[in-house]
């Protein structure tokens, strides 16, 4: 069913080998054409979400997300399943949970989000401390590797990647109306619940891909950094999209292309979020400049 | 055949009650809110005024009954909470914000000029059209909730809703504050439901009163709500704005000289341990 399922995926080889067409050494390689092109589908993905994300204040929410990907990995492989699907569904499934968990009780938010965290990360661990030899499958999402990305991965990023720019076009306005308060959203017509369910599923996709790319540690980096620079340097909140997208972008290519080059000889996903982090750097002196002159 | 809709009433309440966690919040509340008039609800902080509110914008649950004979249907709304917690380092802009409300077009898309001139005329109608370009976070209290209003005036409501929309604003503030809301329902036409504290400007420019204590101790005109045994009953202090209605003697209080209203808490007459302080 499974293999099914992966035949629907658009082939994205082709675009991806378009990219060998660049004028660059390192892309002359096939690994490398498919982790640029993935690097270009995540980015922007990543940025728009990472915006939201900021807004509701869910970084923390976001990290728990990537670390049920051991438990989502895992359970692939216990039942001889392919990671590629059983991480993305458990993703969805913690992510909706959370979300109700946050909706339903009088806890904090971050009280929830810390018990489901807890509940998936100790459930992944045992999983995995129970099978032996595959403690050492799960380094790979602990620190990523877009080098390795599938042809199927690829494909599935493109259909995300559409998913994503769709609820960016219809959701961008009505989720900041719900950040802003719920109630005064609700009252206008906005159907808060199904809102915040769609967006906590998406969100967690988008992080069960980025997991792959840079690893469980890292994963919530790439979405909040990109959004944090933007909203140093951005004078609106329109502004502050397309700033998160550039830096996101940008950072991803950057980072992509420095671990490729001998002299660094540095992991492609601790790259990207170096060079994300040093844009934030720059973005909060230029931010703090002009709050000076402000003043 | 559907039967024909009255026109008189926006909102009729009928045995409104609310309870949570075992506390019975609001109690039997029965009301007719008037189409196109201004009603103000009043009474002590945990009287269920807020709850009242959110009952009628369906976000809690409720026993009892709350329909739209005007309208049939929920008609369309605006509310604006006591708080909105704006995050200061969001750069969203005044005339942005003006813009979420109705327009499907997402702000990373740009605003249109039609957009700008819709938020612009909104902000106009609340004197703030200054604001335009200020972020949301940058403002003080009172532009923040002038900046609100307009919000929910852009959406053009047939029933507005506003929870203390003058909290936090100076005495000329919350005048201009009313003055702009009263022109703003007669030139939309919206049935205008609030919550306020400020029982002067209640007397002056409401329509209705509901006086509510968990339950609703008077419904009526403001001159025949909002009676000094009404006021006692609700606030357990003298208060009259009516001359003559005047039916217990207000001294001023020993201590400070004022009406403060201290003269029968024990605290008051010992002047001594806290000079100056009224009440």
């Amino acid at each position: 069913m499974l293999e099914s399922l992966s035949a629907l995926l658009p082939d994205m080889l082709p675009v991806a080998n378009a990219l060998g067409r660049l004028p660059l050494d390192c892309l002359h390689v096939g690994f490398m054409q498919q982790a640029m092109l993935a690097i270009l589908l995540l980015a922007p993905m990543t940025a728009a979400l990472g915006v939201s994300v900021i807004t509701f204040r869910m970084a923390f929410f976001s990290d728990a997300i990537g670390h049920s990907a051991f438990a989502g990995a895992a359970l692939g492989l216990l039942f001889s399943l392919d990671p590629l699907f059983t991480m993305p569904a458990f993703g969805v499934l913690v992510g909706l949970c959370i979300m109700a968990v946050r909706r339903g009780s009088l806890l904090s938010a971050d009280t929830s989000i810390g018990i489901v965290f807890s509940a998936v990360v100790a459930f992944g661990l045992a999983v995995v401390s129970r099978t032996p030899g595959m403690a050492r499958n799960m380094t790979q999402f602990l620190y990523g590797d877009i080098l390795t990305v599938t042809p199927a991965e690829l494909g599935f990023l493109a259909l995300l990647a559409l998913a994503v720019l769709f609820f960016a076009v219809i959701g961008f306005n009505r989720l900041l109306l719900i950040a802003l308060d719920p109630v005064m959203a609700g009252a206008q017509g906005v159907r808060v619940a199904i809102w915040q369910y769609a967006f906590a599923a998406l969100l967690s996709l988008v992080v069960m891909m980025a997991v792959r790319a840079v690893g469980v540690l890292l994963v919530t980096a790439l979405l909040i950094v990109p959004a944090a620079t933007a909203r140093n340097l951005a004078r609106s909140a329109g502004g502050m999209f397309w700033w998160a997208q550039g830096v996101a972008l940008f950072s991803g290519v950057a980072g992509l292309l420095l671990s490729a080059q001998s002299w660094l000889g540095t992991s492609s996903g601790a790259t990207i979020i170096l060079v994300a982090c040093g844009c934030f750097l720059c973005s909060a002196l230029l931010a703090g400049r002009q709050g000076h002159r402000r003043g | 055949m559907p039967a024909p809709l009255p026109t008189d009433t926006a909102v009729r309440l009928r045995g409104l009650t609310v309870r949570r966690n075992g506390l019975t919040i609001l109690q039997d509340v029965t009301a007719d809110i008037p189409r196109g008039g201004s009603t103000v609800i009043v009474g002590p902080n945990g009287a269920g005024k807020s709850t009242l509110l959110l009952c009628i914008i369906g976000n809690i649950p409720f026993e009892g009954q709350i329909d739209f004979p005007a309208f049939g249907d929920p008609p369309r709304m605006a509310y604006v909470p006591q708080h909105v917690q704006l995050d200061a380092g969001l750069p969203l802009t005044v005339l942005e914000f003006l813009t979420l409300t109705g327009r499907r077009r997402p702000l990373w898309l740009g605003m249109t000029g039609a957009a700008r001139e819709h938020a612009r005329r909104h902000l106009d109608m609340v004197q703030a059209v200054h604001l335009a370009h200020r972020r949301m976070g940058d403002l003080s209290g009172g532009e923040q909730r002038r900046v609100l209003l307009a919000g929910a005036l852009a959406r053009r409501p047939r029933l507005l809703l506003l929870d203390e929309p003058a909290a936090g604003v100076d005495a000329s503030g919350e005048r201009l504050f009313w003055k702009v809301l009263t022109a703003a329902r007669q030139e939309q036409g919206f049935t205008l439901i609030m919550v306020s504290h400020n029982l002067s400007l209640t007397a002056h420019y409401a329509s209705q009163v509901l006086c509510l204590k968990g339950s609703l101790l008077r419904a009526g005109a403001p001159h025949a709500a909002l009676t000094a045994p009404t006021l006692r009953a609700l606030f357990g202090v003298p208060i009259h704005l009516y001359p003559e209605q005047c039916e217990e003697p207000d001294e001023t209080c020993a201590q400070c000289g004022a009406h403060c209203h201290s003269a029968d808490a024990p605290a008051c007459p010992a002047a001594s341990t806290a000079p100056g302080r009224a009440g």
